[in-house]
């Protein structure tokens, strides 16, 4: 037989597990149906969508045992000969991060449900085709199949905010598309280099995990591979000199957009540190450490500072999430398990506050027609329950205790005073700066005299989003067990991978 | 050899047939001949005989597999092209004969074994595409290209005859298997082998649009009749990338380290200079030369770094390319007005979704997004080179990092809503031949990256 075409067909064979392979299945089968779906079913269709993709996400979560390594979903016999393996699975981390897509997803077509972009067929193939690839990024385990699939996340955002922005987009968006792009190609160049070998580095067998962590690398490439998916990731996080396109492109974007930026293609990245970027180039790992750590720390305390000074409350929440993510970045870098879980924590916390904030903004938007905080106020006497759910989002994202980020930022930033003080200091600040930013968001937009508009309270669907943010960020405040027990031995097990892997190489 | 005879034979029956001024007949003869070329060039390598009935030719597995795209882009060209072929009944088989003569030419260069049969390769590739360029009679620009690219192109070929010269001087040999051997078995050789091997360099060089030697390209590309740019940059520069590898990549591969360095100097000022003027295009046909300029440079890439896999690199990227191409300039055909302004694309989503997304995927795939095919190729040629060239790679990928910008630019336009006080523009009804060609396009930039690969 044809070696090519028996190893399509062993591709297919090779889906042993395809109770599994259904998370990539669904949004996909959901892309494609969306297309004779009629314009006035699309709303229901598209929560439908998000449901049963959560639904199984959720199952998939409840059936994995935490000290199970490591699930395969497709696992070919076989390599091709450049090396790419469609090696997929999942472990404690990677599903978390599953099941945070689809939620997030669901959240994101819940909350435009009664907006008019719901009823738009591209809208919603888009929105699949985003969750299709953002899961191919959580479950790839080859390194080729997990860069494709965080090529193609780039295409269906770029289109929604293309489509679907706010004027003068172009410009941003284009920005957008060419930083994040060549950043990527760094990664790629990573890539390749640890594959094929340079510096008289050995070749690896495949672009899969294993093989790739198999590889020894000395110092020097190893920096050079690190820093290769470091400047990928510092982009799409984004760090300190790298986050210019941010603050623009969200604000240009729909509601959807942004949501989708923040709330999951940045976990994207932060997810590659821990999968890819520190098991791969171990080695360079101690001597990064501390460039990553100050970058962080710049970018925390700068983007603070930008957020207090705005005027518009969508760029203040951009500069916020810059502030946040930094935080984690840091984290994730420090490389031991308190600092992880606590990173882990706070990428969840940050995605539901992302989607609760700008889910915030959309209304204000939407309703008065006005994002500068000057000219808002007193909304919070004609609208009580907005008021209310925006206040409990704003507490967790300023970390109050009993909400998830007081957990996550507080092992965060022990982690780093433990790795040195004075920088863990400097980092605290991000509690104080967060505090006064969100304060004076929430206080001019909320409180004040009331001004001439009309502000209806929250729709049904708006207040359903906000109570299940809600619900999972009081939940997550009082049990982060929760979390922390289903992917503690998914960390633990990574550390000693590297370990080991770092061992040999001295 | 088969091939080549059906192929010349089937442009001389449709040369003959367009008398009878049915523009079909002509059409299914090319068809035919193709198609017949394609399967005997096929079965040469399938059933593993060599059919050597000329010593001058040999139809081996590198020839047949860079032959049959050679075969399938002038059909899909072909196709495509069929519309505005038959709006001047004359010519129709003229036109068509011509692309298959220089379908012969091109396989003649990918096959030959010594230098004379190259030679007439390269000639009777190029003739037929000195007359196509200028089959716009009307139009001056068309009569520009024509007789810019005969004089600049008969220059070069002077310096290539020149350059055989000297090599021949040098080495006592026209055939390839014989200069190679001399070269590989001798440690120093005369200078007189280095000047020839630098005419060559210069000639080939010119040949696929190289810088400095570009500068014919974008005029040409512009000026000539869509199809036939189209033509130019699929299969024209296969013939000259094949006959490329197949004299500096196998037979001067000993003297790697002489040509190498003037030649990766070369790509890379290639990728810039290309990328550079791309950014600030107006016209479609102009964008697509500096956009092709650069392609060469990562193409160069592979002759640079020698190893097994750069022949099969060499044709995926190739492959990849004169896919994009193929579609872009039949998207083009359809859509664009007789300025060729690219800032008629504005909406075409819109207007002709279908066109439009197959316009989209090509130019993502000449930018190199994955999953599409383009990714593919250049992938396998950076790969190739990463060990050996880093610098050179690094160089490239920044490169490609440029060329997001104009093709991204374009690809907004095409997504943009129309301005409601421009005037409408009609919405394009697309020919049946070019709806396939469209098909056969967008099929294979988004799955044949996978095969490639496989």
């Amino acid at each position: 037989m044809d070696g090519r075409w028996y190893r399509w067909f062993d591709l297919v064979l090779s889906c042993q597990n395809l109770k599994a392979l259904e998370l990539l299945i669904i949004p996909c089968l959901f892309a494609l149906i969306a297309l004779v779906i009629p314009r006035n079913a699309m709303r229901y269709y598209a929560l439908i969508g998000g449901v049963v993709s959560t639904v199984v996400a959720l199952v998939h979560a409840m059936y994995f045992i935490p000290t199970t390594a490591y699930v395969s979903l497709v696992d070919p016999q076989w390599t091709t000969t450049f090396g790419l393996t469609y090696k997929m699975g999942y472990d404690g981390i990677s599903l978390l991060m599953v099941v945070l897509t689809n939620v997030i997803t669901l959240l994101i077509l819940l909350s435009n449900f009664n907006k008019e972009l719901a009823s738009n067929r591209m809208f919603t193939i888009m929105v699949f085709f985003m969750q299709l690839a953002l899961l191919g990024v959580f479950l790839s385990m080859d390194g080729l199949l997990f860069y494709i699939f965080w090529e193609i996340t780039l295409i269906p955002v770029f289109l929604i905010a293309l489509w679907f922005g706010n004027p003068g987009r172009k410009p941003a968006l284009i920005k957008f598309f060419i930083y994040t792009f060549v950043g990527s190609l760094a990664m790629l160049l990573a890539l390749m280099a640890i594959k094929m070998g340079i510096g008289g580095q050995a070749e690896a067998v495949s672009f899969a995990w294993a093989d790739l962590m198999a590889v020894q690398l000395t110092s020097c490439s190893a920096c050079w591979i690190f820093g290769g998916f470091l400047f990928a990731f510092a982009v799409k996080i984004p760090l300190f000199p790298f986050h210019t396109w941010q603050p623009d492109t969200y604000t240009k974007s729909p509601m959807a957009g942004t949501m989708l930026l923040s709330a999951l293609m940045l976990k994207m990245a932060l997810y590659g540190m821990i999968r890819w970027m520190i098991p791969l180039a171990p080695e360079a790992l101690e001597s990064m450490e501390l460039p990553i750590i100050i970058l962080a720390t710049i970018g925390v305390v700068y983007a603070a500072i930008l957020a207090i000074k705005q005027n518009d409350i969508k760029r203040t929440f951009a500069f916020a999430s810059i502030s946040h993510v930094g935080l984690i970045a840091a984290g994730i870098v420090l490389w031991n398990m308190d600092a992880m879980s606590g990173a882990l924590i706070q990428m969840l916390n940050h995605s539901m506050v992302a989607v609760g904030l700008f889910l915030a903004v959309d209304i204000i938007e939407s309703r008065t027609g006005l994002r500068e905080m000057d000219q808002l106020g007193g909304i919070a006497k004609q609208a009580p329950k907005f008021a209310f759910m925006f206040g409990v989002i704003g507490l967790a994202s300023i970390s109050v205790p009993l909400t998830s980020g007081f957990i996550g930022e507080f092992l965060l930033i022990r982690g780093v005073y433990s790795y040195n003080w004075i920088i863990g200091l400097i980092i605290g600040s991000t509690l104080v700066f967060g505090a006064v930013y969100t304060l004076r968001a929430y206080q001019l937009s909320m409180y004040g005299p009331s001004k001439n508009f009309n502000f209806p309270d929250l729709a049904w669907n708006e207040w359903l989003v906000f109570f299940v943010l809600m619900v999972v960020i009081v939940i997550l405040g009082i049990c982060p067990q929760l979390v922390i027990d289903f992917v503690a031995p998914s960390v633990t097990r990574l550390f000693e991978y590297v370990e080991s892997s770092k061992n040999i190489a001295l | 050899m088969v091939a080549l005879i059906v192929l010349f034979l089937s442009g001389l029956i449709s040369l003959f047939l367009a008398f009878a001024k049915k523009p079909w007949m002509v059409l299914s003869t090319a068809i035919a001949g193709l198609v017949a070329g394609g399967i005997s060039l096929f079965t040469e390598y399938h059933y593993g005989y060599q059919l050597v009935g000329y010593e001058g030719l040999k139809f081996d597995q590198f020839a047949v597999f860079y032959g049959l795209i050679g075969i399938l882009f002038t059909l899909l060209i072909i196709l495509s092209g069929y519309s505005s072929f038959k709006q001047n009944l004359n010519h129709t088989g003229d036109y068509i004969a011509l692309l298959l003569f220089s379908l012969t030419g091109a396989l003649c260069m990918l096959a030959f074994t010594d230098m004379f049969m190259f030679f007439l390769g390269l000639e009777i590739l190029s003739i037929p595409i000195y007359v196509m360029a200028g089959s716009k009679k009307e139009d001056n620009r068309s009569t520009e290209a024509a007789l810019k690219y005969f004089l600049t192109g008969s220059f070069a070929t002077g310096i290539l005859l020149f350059g055989i010269a000297w090599i021949y001087g040098g080495t006592g040999s026209f055939r390839l298997d014989e200069i190679q051997t001399f070269i590989e078995s001798n440690a120093n050789h005369q200078p007189m082998v280095y000047l020839g091997l630098l005419f060559l360099l210069a000639a080939f060089l010119f040949k696929v649009g190289a810088a400095p030697f570009h500068f014919w390209s974008p005029d040409v590309y512009d000026g000539s009749p869509s199809i036939v740019t189209g033509y130019m940059a699929a299969v024209v520069k296969l013939g000259a990338f094949g006959a490329f590898m197949k004299i500096f990549g196998m037979t001067f591969g000993g003297l790697h380290d002489f040509w190498a360095p003037a030649m990766m100097g070369l790509a890379m000022l290639t990728m810039f200079v290309g990328n550079l003027s791309a950014l600030r295009q107006n016209r479609f046909k102009r964008l697509l030369a500096y956009s092709s300029i650069t392609h060469v440079g990562y193409a160069l890439l592979t002759l640079i770094v020698q190893s097994d896999e750069s022949a099969f690199n060499l044709w995926a990227y190739l492959f990849s390319y004169g896919f994009s191409t193929i579609a872009l300039i039949t998207v083009a055909l359809i859509v664009n007005d007789s300025e060729d302004r690219i800032e008629s694309f504005r909406g075409l989503i819109r207007r002709n979704p279908f066109t439009g997304f197959v316009a989209i995927l090509a130019l993502l795939s000449l930018a190199g997004v994955p999953p599409l095919m383009g990714f593919f190729g250049k992938y396998l040629v950076f790969a190739e080179a990463i060990s050996s060239q880093p610098l050179l790679v690094v160089i490239a990928i920044i490169n490609s990092g440029i060329g997001i910008y104009y093709y991204l630019r374009v690809v907004i336009l095409m997504l943009q809503k129309q301005d409601a006080n421009a005037p409408q523009t009609p919405r394009h009804s697309v020919p049946a031949l070019q709806f396939v060609v469209l098909i056969v396009c967008a099929i294979a930039l988004m799955f044949g990256g996978n095969m490639l690969i496989f």
